[in-house]
């Protein structure tokens, strides 16, 4: 069976040993990088920079291209978007739509924003472990006080995990409904209106079913919401203060194009 | 090692779940439960596992009340449930990381839960598959990893609620033979199901019927017994026909029930002796 995108793809290259705290830090770093940037040049150094890392990974190219292409059909529509309706010389004029050589130019950088920010989190997701992920965040909660909030950071890291993780139980859920409603007549196409109640019923009762068995099973395996260790040993290395440092070196480089 | 006393239990809405239950559960025991659909069997196994606090009476799971809260942890480390869907008590994205989630609840240390990780993949021979997402794995699968993520917190007692009801029969009978391999180890089995077939080989079965034990023996008493029938229980195919052939004077051990080729055995031995 193909394994979803964004899945972890185990191995022992550079990055992958690296602290998932550098590498969740990282990816935050270079997403807020990606939309301060306002040159090509800028741009072209986020790619390369991307490819630099990507193949530093050992991991194939083609499984991060798998990350865009479920969302290619939105960034085509912001590129269209920009393209169409930004004010600018226009370049061509047909009917009424009028594409600007400003709007071809936002378009490109957008579409390429969002192209980056999917690869970076792709090669995230790809050269990490999901709990190694999970962790991190965690340890990056908890010196927050989130006790105020009535919530520890574990719980937030627990809730985190398992949503991800019963994603695809729920859209397995919704098929299944789906097909038990269709084969006793409900028609999808014809009867919208009908077929949410319909669908939605079913399902919110699968679900909360799904939910409390969840529930049970998590606590006879002893979970509390309390304290809880991980499988993960983090410590932050050598190679990680390393890494740091390269991206900040690259950091200020791009700001500087 | 597991005692009820006088438990019972009834639903919010009032409906009476389990009336007045004694049973003591030995240690190494492999004990069957049946029952037909609301007979308080699931219930019953909730209360072994200190997961559902009795109405009246109480459980003590090796020394410890279920009532007391400090002792949820330690009774959590002793007793194991494993529940009919597997894929409702996955909560990790790889089968590594959901048989980590045990022992990272108790708290065990990093190196500890590795060692508690490996062991319980080896036992249900899913090392393999240690990378992949649970939800890729067939149902026989899926269901040993779920055992398994008990496993990695080393219980002594595992209690398994209709496992292998929603698999094919061969994935039933492959997981069976699992929790067959863990009871030879010396792990304490409660096992539930609606296929008495599957309990030929248990030490005691306790036979449920609105909340109660209606039966309890062991194997060659509870299948011999009439009452069983009456409760809409089918009888193993084999025991059943060694009861046929029985009112007709020919009489099959009960060793020889154990399977087909014992059965047919038997019954050649009976022939060449006439």
């Amino acid at each position: 069976m193909k394994e979803p995108v964004f899945s972890y793809v185990p191995g022992t290259s550079l990055l992958h040993r690296f602290d998932p705290r550098i590498k969740i830090a990282a990816v935050m770093l270079l997403g807020i990088l990606t939309f301060r940037i306002e040159n090509f040049e800028g741009i072209a150094a986020l790619f390369a920079f991307f490819f630099a890392l990507a193949s530093l990974s050992g991991l194939p190219m083609k499984m991060f291209f798998r990350a865009i292409k479920p969302m290619m059909l939105f960034i085509t529509f912001i590129f269209l978007a920009q393209l169409l309706f930004t004010d600018g010389k226009v370049l061509v004029s047909y009917w009424i739509l009028q594409p600007s050589l400003e709007g071809l130019e936002t378009g490109l950088k957008l579409a390429a924003r969002f192209i980056l920010l999917l690869l970076f989190a792709a090669l995230l997701t790809a050269s990490t472990n999901p709990s190694a992920i999970t962790c991190g965040i965690e340890r990056m909660l908890r010196p927050l006080p989130l006790r105020w909030l009535g919530i520890t950071s574990f719980e937030l890291a627990t809730m985190m995990n398992i949503s991800i993780a019963f994603l695809p139980l729920l859209f397995e859920r919704v098929e299944r409904t789906k097909a038990a409603q269709a084969a006793r007549g409900m028609d999808f196409v014809k009867n919208p209106f009908r077929s949410v109640p319909a669908l939605a019923i079913p399902l919110l009762r699968g679900v909360i079913r799904d939910a409390e068995e969840l529930a049970l099973a998590m606590e006879s395996r002893g979970y509390q919401g309390s304290r809880r260790t991980s499988m993960h040993e983090l410590s932050i290395q050598k190679n990680d203060w390393k890494a740091l440092f390269v991206l900040a070196v690259f950091f200020i480089f791009v700001l500087f194009l | 090692m597991i005692r009820l006393e006088k438990v019972s239990y009834s639903y919010p809405d009032g409906t009476p779940a389990l009336e007045n239950i004694n049973l003591t559960i030995k240690k190494g025991e492999f004990v069957g439960v049946i029952g037909k659909n609301g007979s308080g069997k699931s219930t019953l196994a909730l209360q072994l596992s200190g997961l559902l606090k009795p109405g009246t009476g109480r459980v003590v799971i090796r020394g410890m009340d279920t009532r007391d809260p400090s002792r949820l942890q330690g009774i959590r480390k002793f007793v194991g449930v494993v529940f009919q869907n597997p894929e409702t008590q996955f909560v990790g994205r790889t089968v590594e990381e959901d048989l980590a989630f045990g022992p990272e609840n108790l708290c065990l240390p990093p190196v500890e839960i590795r060692r508690c990780v490996d062991m319980a993949l080896a036992e249900t021979e899913l090392e393999k598959y240690r990378h992949r997402s649970p939800k890729t794995l067939s149902g026989g699968q899926g269901q040993c990893a779920a055992l398994a993520g008990i496993l990695a917190m080393r219980p002594e007692c595992l209690i398994f609620d209709e496992v292998a009801s929603m698999l094919d029969p061969e994935s039933g009978i492959a997981v069976l033979e699992t929790i067959k391999k863990l009871h030879k180890k010396g792990k304490t089995i409660v096992y539930i199901t609606h296929n008495l077939e599957e309990l030929h080989d248990a030490d005691r079965i306790l036979v449920m019927e609105k909340g109660k034990i209606k039966i309890e023996g062991d194997p060659e008493s509870v299948f011999s017994d009439v009452f069983l029938q009456d409760l809409g229980l089918p009888l193993p195919s084999l025991i059943e026909l060694a009861a046929n052939l029985k009112t007709h004077g020919v009489i099959i051990p009960w060793e020889s029930t154990t399977s087909p080729q014992n059965f047919a055995e038997e019954i050649c031995r009976l022939f060449l002796r006439t």
